[in-house]
């Protein structure tokens, strides 16, 4: 699956613009499913299993992933723009990007540090006041290569982290992604709609037309959510921790999921002895938001992967929480019928 | 020479300040190409170029082969790396910033990013002793590879941007070698104004502490700092600023010697070498300030590259001026 999830990531697709992103995911379930694209862009696939259940089960991931939006081009040839998502701008001032539809290189510049005042130095930078240098001596070359609206992405490279852990921008939720793939490729106990959405990031907008389009009973969301086990950081505030299992939600910002649902998901990793952990804080929220009260209500369940630096060009994430969800949610297909 | 390659190859070897020794290695190679005598003494890269001439006074081209990075200071009992500076650090921008730490192997690592929940809100930035490396290992494994005092780099491949624009990480002061290398290899084996040699200094972004040394060792009578100097861009001083694109930045200021600054803006006309005029007020900050007071004091200048975001993972240069920039420095030497 590390394969798989290197050229989901390294894929770019800002939300509203995931067709490279659509077309690579597919290449690889035309032939394992019937597919459609919906009109917004998602991808809503019905996958055989061994028998026809009563009821509808849908599983879904985003494709779209955050970054930003081309919005002016100064007559410096500067490029100012918009985050497209949420972006905390200390994770943007200083990097590499890709912009356009030629993906050329640019950075976001900064003033040198020499430069700032003390007063500035500690104070954290806003998004208004960042630019994208492509290198371009004024706007007339620039406009050789951007056009308004182009897209801008996270330039970062997929790396390894010690001997189970993975560093790349998009993980959120290209993990989803590549879960769901592999889970097509599979033998399942029962037909399954599985749906990639667009839209996530910009809220919920994929999954509210998709939801309505697929009107499941169930719902399996696969996301990844915030960790926050970083140097410091202790109990609660921890929300949950990397390398610990899939992360089951019993509320978040959006939604409080269905309760046997949730408690389902702790028996069968208790079953199957792998770890499972709940977030310790009412926070975020995922396309279960609007998954949850589509038409007459979805019973609606999401399972997370624990993911570090969210929203940044470096997420991480363990390989083994990847496994263990991947576990989870086969063996979900199997038993959620039984509620 | 290519000078792209050479100046990508140098910024994508780790050498922060006390640990050159990866970035040396490869400039001392570099310049045994001109100056077959080159060798490492004390840290700094040191050769001297063409035949010695009697009664020449001896000129220094210095570029200083350190960058700014961090340094291991602990490792928690949870496997994160805490660290200290080296050199001036922008604290805006470190979180989410891959790293290199430079052990008994080289071990990659992201800077922890604190999420919003747990800084009420966010619009305070990161301090030193606050920041900690997420390497994915545990304690135990990185005590095997890494230990206090292991140097840390940005973890960045430079790229091109348009033009001859090009972005990377340690762009300052490795294109200031390149320049020196380039203008060797422009000088071939023309007679030469002055006897020459060569000081790729460690240890200036922590204060210039290389040079001092080497100063000492080569005793020139003249030495340019060829270094990087601020180029405009949104956010800076136009007024304290030369321009990408431009040319080399000749150095003016009380501390530096006005004989050889007019000497560069003279050779710069008559070769026809586009540059700009950066005026300082009393020191530097360069390697220029150790030189000009060594031992009974030297002759000095700076020739500065333009460059964007400096002390960034996103520096920006203009090779056309790393191109020019050497140009100069071979008019100004050679016999004329």
């Amino acid at each position: 699956m590390k394969e798989l999830l290197k050229e989901l990531c390294l894929a770019d697709g800002v939300s509203g613009d995931e067709s490279a992103v659509r077309e690579l995911i597919i290449s690889r379930i035309k032939d394992v499913c019937e597919y459609s694209v919906d009109n917004l862009g998602s991808i809503i696939c019905f996958k055989k299993g061994k028998k026809a259940p009563a009821k509808k089960l849908m599983i879904c991931a985003h494709m779209d992933e955050v970054g930003f939006i081309i919005t002016y081009i100064r007559p410096d040839g500067t490029l100012s723009f918009g985050n497209v998502g949420g972006i905390d701008p200390s994770v943007v001032i200083g990097r590499q990007v890709k912009v356009g539809k030629e993906h050329i290189s640019g950075v976001v510049g900064s003033t040198a540090v020499h430069n700032l005042s003390r007063e500035q130095r500690e104070k954290a930078p806003k998004t208004d006041s960042l630019y994208i240098d492509i290198g371009a001596a004024d706007r007339a070359e620039a406009e050789k290569y951007v056009s308004l609206g182009d897209c801008a992405y996270f330039d970062s490279e997929f790396t390894e982290l010690g001997g189970s852990r993975i560093k790349s921008k998009a993980l959120d939720d290209r993990a989803g992604c590549a879960i769901m793939i592999e889970l097509m490729h599979e033998e399942l106990e029962y037909d399954t709609y599985f749906v990639f959405n667009v839209q996530e990031e910009i809220g919920l907008r994929g999954a509210t037309a998709s939801a309505y389009s697929v009107a499941p009973d169930y719902a399996i969301v696969l996301e990844t959510t915030t960790a926050a086990d970083i140097d410091g950081a202790a109990g609660a505030k921890k929300v949950c921790e990397v390398g610990r299992g899939p992360v089951v939600s019993f509320m978040d910002r959006h939604t409080i999921y269905d309760k046997e649902l949730y408690r389902l998901a702790f028996d069968i990793a208790e079953e199957q002895s792998f770890p499972c952990q709940t977030k310790t804080m009412i926070a975020g929220g995922n396309d279960a938001g609007a998954v949850h009260i589509s038409g007459r209500g979805v019973r609606t369940m999401a399972v997370s992967l624990p993911c570090r630096y969210l929203h940044s060009p470096s997420c991480v994430i363990d390989t083994a929480d990847l496994e263990n969800s991947y576990k989870l949610v086969k063996t979900l297909i199997g038993r959620i019928h039984e509620i | 020479m290519d000078i792209k390659k050479t100046v990508i190859a140098l910024a994508e070897a780790g050498g922060a300040s006390g640990s050159e020794e990866c970035a040396a290695e490869l400039a001392l190679s570099m310049l045994r190409e001109y100056c077959p005598d080159a060798e490492i003494i004390n840290g700094n890269v040191i050769g001297h170029f063409g035949a010695h001439k009697e009664g020449l006074p001896l000129l220094v081209l210095d570029a200083h082969i350190d960058q700014i990075g961090f340094v291991v200071t602990y490792i928690t009992d949870e496997g994160f790396v805490k660290v200290g500076n080296i050199g001036g650090i922008d604290r805006r921008l470190l979180p989410a910033q891959p790293v290199v730490i430079h052990g008994k192997r080289d071990i990659k690592g992201v800077i922890c990013s604190v999420p919003p929940h747990l800084t009420n809100g966010g619009s305070e930035v990161l301090e030193i002793e606050d920041a900690a490396i997420d390497t994915g290992m545990t304690k135990a494994e990185l005590e095997e590879v890494i230990g206090a005092g292991d140097s840390i780099t940005f973890d960045v491949k430079c790229r091109d941007l348009i033009g001859r624009r090009i972005t990377g990480g340690a762009l300052d002061d490795r294109c200031g070698v390149a320049s020196i290398l380039y203008a060797l290899e422009l000088l071939g084996d023309k007679p030469l104004a002055y006897n020459a040699a060569v000081i790729f200094s460690t240890q200036e972004e922590v204060g210039e502490r290389g040079a001092k040394i080497g100063a000492f060792e080569v005793d020139p009578d003249i030495a340019l700092a060829v270094d990087v100097s601020f180029a405009y861009a949104i956010g800076e001083d136009e007024s304290k600023c030369g321009y990408l694109g431009k040319g080399p930045m000749i150095g003016v200021s009380p501390s530096l010697s006005r004989e050889i600054s007019d000497k560069l803006f003279t050779a710069a006309k008559n070769a026809d070498i586009p540059c700009q005029t950066e005026v300082m007020s009393g020191l530097t900050s360069t390697n220029a300030d150790r030189y000009s007071v060594n031992r009974c004091g030297a002759k000095a200048c700076t020739v500065s590259i333009p460059l964007r975001n400096m002390h960034t993972p996103v520096e920006v240069i203009d090779l056309e001026d790393v191109e020019l920039t050497a140009k100069l420095l071979a008019e100004f030497i050679r016999e004329g």
